[in-house]
């Protein structure tokens, strides 16, 4: 079904040095506007869940795998994160690197067994790992991490970093946005990028070309679980406590569900959906009682009509008017 | 020991009944089908309206049940499931969860989100080497039995089960030679719903009945499924009720653990057998 997708038949989408600086400054815009709109603890959220988005999309948007235990590896990050300030340091920006430590270390240990698979496989498994992993934090370890109740965070000041103050969370939060946004394009218009894409699309024939494609997609894994262990560290960091939602499986709908509405495959796209889920899962559940249902209907739209997403949409359109002679996709 | 064992079997009967339609479906589809655990719920839900109706005769209220579900399933299977066919299989996974979001939300709007207890339907106890043991749990095990029996027999003996059987193999094949293998795979899947749904009703009296009952229940199909091998229904008989013992006798060491073991047998089958769907 990727081959409907917009992306990767024009190099223009590939940016380069001035184009992403571009891309930068608008994210960054967009934000501090929304804060007015929506409160500053509120757009934090929104932004920590954007960070989450973009991890989730490097492995299911770039190389096509869903998972469907994604929560895992936000909440080692959050977990890892309280953990260590509860009994190692109290400095936070050592608890958030402990917190990508940890989702890394999670991604190595449990990626050879986890990339081997594909499809349904490769989102089961994930989900059965995720059910461990609430299990171990609610029941088997629940003297360390509270259990049900969760525990709270304390945090150190540091000299020019106060987090204790919401503006601090707050810019410090966009500027960790950024910079992964920043990687990831990095990452993903390098050959790097273009070889998971291939993966994506024929596995076996990027193989046959002589790439280790194990390697490939160990690694991606790795960082996909990084990327999202930064983001749950970074939520415990704005709210100051963890409880066992973070790593709960059955809110593992909400990333997919960003992921596909914003546009797989696009780092724009990740940052819509996030955004556009979290207007729905704050704003709308308090107008729309069956708000579950609505999310439902919106997700059965979203796959049978619109796969590209709201960024491949807008792609697509702003395509068609350039080039009206364009094959239609 | 006796009633670890009976306890064991008598989840590896319900895991069989549900995970039948749900290998069936896997296999023959390639969709992996998360409505089957909103079936199962729907199935319990609607045994709890139909027993006051029919004076709470639990056999006739089973049948109104299952027989309900249904329409149920064929409004699943005609506008989603179809649709999804040759779709990569992500998008069939988001559609059909996407459908077990809106069911437990009509669920919640019908039945309300309380749990419903329900009382055991048969009430008599036996014992067997000097324990006792309610009978309504022998009675599941032995459906289980005559279940995989009629299965069994039905693909092997009759023109539908065939058909269906050689569509598992060689989908392409059977297509080629005229069979409109669509249509078998939709009385597959209602089929497979139906057994979803009595899986569903046979359970309801052990525990209570509640709008997110099918989501475990679900997961630990899967495990039966994807340790079975999918599709084959021997394997999937065989793998219910070795999951089952494993459950009820993880259960009795250390209760909470007893799902989690599933997913730790499920995890070291696929390291040494990785399936690709």
């Amino acid at each position: 079904m990727s081959a409907s997708s917009p992306y990767g038949k024009k190099n223009s989408y590939i940016a380069t040095g001035p184009r992403s600086v571009m891309d930068i400054a608008i994210i960054a815009a967009a934000f501090i506007v929304l804060v007015p709109v929506l409160g500053i603890n509120r757009t934090t959220d929104f932004i920590i869940f954007c960070i989450f988005v973009l991890g989730y999309n490097l492995l299911y948007g770039y190389m096509g795998r869903l998972s469907f235990g994604h929560m895992l590896y936000l909440g080692t990050g959050a977990y890892a994160l309280t953990l260590f300030t509860e009994h190692v340091s109290k400095n936070p920006i050592l608890a958030i690197l402990a917190g990508i430590c940890a989702g890394a270390l999670i991604g190595i240990i449990l990626g050879p067994i986890i990339v081997r698979t594909s499809g349904a496989c490769f989102a089961l498994i994930n989900l059965a790992f995720d059910q461990v992993g609430y299990f171990l934090v609610i029941v088997a370890f629940s003297k360390y991490t509270g259990g049900e109740d969760g525990m709270s965070a304390y945090f150190g000041k540091l000299p020019l970093l106060d987090f204790g103050k919401k503006p601090v969370i707050f810019g410090f939060v966009l500027f960790c946005l950024l910079l992964t946004y920043y990687l990831l394009k990095k990452f993903t218009s390098s050959p790097y990028g273009v070889l998971i894409k291939s993966i994506k699309e024929n596995e076996t024939r990027v193989k046959f070309l002589g790439y280790n494609t194990f390697a490939y997609k160990w690694a991606t894994f790795i960082i996909s679980t990084s990327i999202s262990a930064f983001a749950g560290a970074l939520s415990i960091l704005n709210y100051g406590y963890v409880t066992p939602s973070f790593i709960d499986p059955s809110r593992a709908v909400e990333v997919i569900f960003a992921a596909l509405i914003g546009g797989a495959g696009s780092l724009y796209g990740s940052i819509i959906g996030g955004v556009v889920y979290m207007a729905i899962s704050n704003y709308l559940a308090s107008y729309i009682p069956r708000w579950e249902m609505f999310l439902g209907f919106a997700l059965l739209i979203s796959v049978f009509r619109f796969r590209s997403g709201i960024w491949g949409f807008i792609v697509e359109r702003i395509e068609k008017r350039h080039n009206p002679s364009a094959r239609q996709s | 020991m006796i009633n670890t064992i009976a306890y064991g079997l008598t989840i590896g009967a319900i895991l069989y009944i549900i995970s039948i339609g749900l290998s069936l479906t896997f296999g023959t589809m390639r969709i992996v089908n998360f409505a089957h655990g909103f079936v199962y719920t729907a199935g319990a839900y609607l045994l709890v309206t139909s027993l006051p109706l029919v004076r709470d005769n639990f056999i006739l209220g089973a049948v109104l049940a299952v027989a309900a579900v249904i329409p149920i399933s064929y409004v699943i299977e005609r506008f989603v499931i179809r649709k999804l066919y040759g779709v990569s299989i992500d998008y069939a996974i988001i559609a059909t969860y996407a459908v077990v979001l809106i069911g437990i939300d009509l669920i919640k709007w019908i039945w309300g989100a309380a749990p419903i207890p329900l009382s055991d339907p048969v009430g008599i106890d036996v014992s067997l080497g000097g324990v006792t043991l309610p009978l309504y749990r022998l009675i599941i095990i032995m459906l289980s039995l005559i279940i995989f029996l009629s299965l069994s027999l039905f693909f092997k003996k009759t023109m539908v089960g065939k058909i269906v059987v050689a569509s598992l193999e060689d989908k392409d094949a059977a297509r080629s030679l005229g069979i409109s293998v669509d249509k078998y795979f939709s009385y597959v899947f209602i089929i497979g719903s139906c057994l979803a749904a009595l899986g569903g009703v046979l359970y309801a009296p052990i525990t209570s009945v509640h709008p997110y009952m099918g989501m475990m229940v679900l997961l630990i199909s899967f495990a039966v499924v994807l340790v079975g091998g999918l599709g084959n229904v021997k394997g999937t008989f065989v793998s219910a009720f070795v999951l089952g013992m494993i459950m009820a006798i993880t259960g009795r060491f250390w209760g909470p653990a007893a799902e989690t073991m599933v997913f730790v047998v499920m995890g070291i089958v696929l390291i040494f057998k990785p399936i690709d769907v």
